[in-house]
């Protein structure tokens, strides 16, 4: 399991700039990013190294942020993968509010991070079925 | 054509006498019936005997939209219950309605007043008028109504919220009149266009109001329907719509003044102002039995003249309004204060009084934005639920104001905070 970190932003030109700026002045490093919007507002999704640290950091600078668990699974780099990865989890009965990916690790396979309704069932299925799950210390420096 | 020639065209002298003789009356009742009046006017060592007429005027206590407030719901009625034959209510200051109540003899002069207005814009017993204002607590609808058939017209009470419907039935009955708010009417113009039915309709007349607006409307009105359009206006705390109105010289509005006495005060001396001075507009009236006021602030600017107009009547006029002297916003015909919006948003755990009304006009129809910031407490991550919420908000909001309003969600600590008096409202309405 990893831990993510969800930021309110408003759908406007520069809103999301406002979020990596204080990433960057705190040397923080994004291992993942995805924005789901809505006419009016969006919701910023992010992976970094350093999770605790940069959710103080946001709520201090003015953003509603928080932070949640979420399974992020290693894929191989090839048709199917994560076709087959889906199928399980729907074999399983769960379902998928949102999904995201880091796609380049420096070398490394690339990970699919996961919401669904039961995070622990989600994460003993696949590594059941031989998935590797990731944790958050996989993703820091 | 002049409806009441022989009250409308009076000599200033008659309406003065007239009017102190009502005043003394209505003092001496008011006095006698009404104990938050009495209570103030022993406070300040009056007694009727002291208002010998409209000189002596200045000399009575002012009342505010508060004191309703203070007395809700029927604690400045001056007639007992069983003779009270209708109620109307609008929305107040934070939450609570202001109430106001009728005799019969009260609807009957309400009739009158309209008849004069509508008899004043052309408008007759041959006459099919749409009443296009909300029917209900609000005075707007009733009031036409009744004044419609007094005069004899054929009324068709539409009420508002089916511009299709009401389309339909112009063109199919002919209607030759409409009253409705002015943005309204353009709207409805607009759809006509549209349509291309702009030439199947048949209205001569229209009478606007419940809303500030400007000549440059009214011009548009007049050429997109080609009709004549006239101002009305109203307050239900004085009667509702046909305390006043415009004629076809469009040259000020007409006070009813053997009802009505206007005066116009500075805001921060509450002294009079000279004639043609704008300042707050002030009504006392002399003929009400239920719910008789003195010397009520409107807290609308404009200013008067008593010159005789081309019309023929004798009337005071006031000027086109020029603002208000409080935070009130007339959005699509209804009284909002953003301290509603603050209270309602109270009531709501989720969200924190920080919010900011952006009001705008989008075709001709008033739109009524309101923007809470998002606590970091209840920010949940999950769309559906950010959802939700902004729609549990819209609709607090729309059962508190009796308006549809659009809710956005903004980051926190972004809205001003109240330092002193802090910006609540950005009205991007162009009134020119």
């Amino acid at each position: 399991m990893i831990k993510q970190l969800s930021v309110f932003v408003q759908n406007e030109i520069g809103s999301l700039a406002g979020v990596t700026t204080v990433l960057k002045d705190n040397n923080i490093n994004l291992r993942a990013i995805a924005s789901f919007d809505t006419p009016e507002f969006a919701i910023l999704r992010i992976v970094v190294d350093q999770p605790e640290k940069a959710k103080n950091l946001l709520s201090e600078n003015g953003f509603a942020v928080k932070m949640s668990e979420a399974v992020a699974v290693e894929l191989e780099d090839k048709p199917g993968e994560l076709h087959g990865m889906l199928q399980e989890i729907a074999l399983a009965n769960l379902g998928v509010n949102y999904i995201y990916s880091i796609v380049l690790r420096n070398g490394k396979a690339p990970l699919m991070i996961v919401n669904t309704d039961n995070l622990e069932k989600t994460a003993t299925v696949l590594k059941e079925k031989g998935y590797r799950v990731a944790e958050q210390g996989d993703l820091e420096a | 054509m002049i409806w009441n020639e022989a009250k409308e065209c009076m000599s200033r002298d008659e309406i003065t006498n007239l009017q102190s003789a009502r005043l003394r009356k209505m003092v001496d009742r008011v006095y006698h019936s009404v104990e938050f009046y009495r209570k103030k006017m022993q406070q300040m060592g009056i007694e009727p005997g002291d208002i010998k007429g409209v000189e002596d005027l200045h000399k009575l206590p002012f009342t505010t939209k508060n004191d309703l407030r203070d007395n809700y719901p029927f604690g400045l009625f001056a007639v007992p219950q069983s003779e009270i034959v209708r109620i109307h209510a609008s929305s107040g200051t934070t939450g609570k309605a202001t109430v106001v109540g009728y005799t019969r003899r009260d609807i009957e002069i309400w009739s009158e007043c309209v008849a004069r207005v509508l008899a004043m814009d052309g408008v007759g017993p041959q006459d099919k008028i749409q009443v296009a204002y909300g029917y209900g607590l609000f005075t707007g609808g009733l009031g036409l109504h009744y004044g419609a058939e007094n005069l004899g017209a054929t009324v068709i009470p539409m009420s508002t919220g089916n511009t299709q419907k009401l389309i339909t039935m112009m063109q199919d009955f002919g209607a030759t009149a409409i009253a409705c708010t002015p943005s309204y009417l353009l709207h409805i113009a607009e759809t006509l266009e549209e349509a291309g039915q702009i030439g199947n309709i048949k209205l001569k007349a229209a009478i606007c109001g419940a809303e500030p607006w400007t000549e440059n409307m009214r011009k548009e009105i007049e050429a997109k329907l080609n009709l004549k359009a006239y101002d009305i206006y109203g307050l239900s705390e004085i009667m509702g719509p046909g305390v006043a109105a415009d004629c076809e010289y469009h040259n000020g509005l007409h006070v009813y003044e053997d009802h009505f006495i206007p005066e116009i005060i500075n805001t921060e001396t509450l002294e009079p102002c000279k004639e043609g001075e704008i300042g707050e507009l002030v009504f006392t009236t002399i003929t009400k039995e239920a719910l008789p006021l003195f010397r009520y602030r409107t807290r609308d600017l404009t200013s008067i003249s008593y010159d005789k107009c081309e019309c023929g009547r004798t009337l005071a006029r006031i000027s086109r309004f020029k603002g208000r002297s409080d935070d009130m916003l007339i959005i699509r015909g209804v009284n909002v204060f953003p301290s509603q919006v603050e209270a309602a948003l109270l009531e709501i755990s989720e969200t924190s009084p920080h919010y900011m009304l952006i009001v705008d006009r989008v075709n001709n129809l008033d739109i009524l934005e309101v923007q809470v910031e998002v606590e970091e407490s209840f920010f949940s991550d999950e769309i559906r639920q950010l959802e939700s919420l902004t729609k549990k908000i819209a609709h607090v909001l729309q059962s508190a104001l009796g308006l549809s309003v659009k809710v956005t969600l903004v980051e926190p600590k972004t809205i001003q905070r109240s330092e002193g008096k802090a910006k609540r409202v950005i009205d991007k309405r162009k009134l020119v």
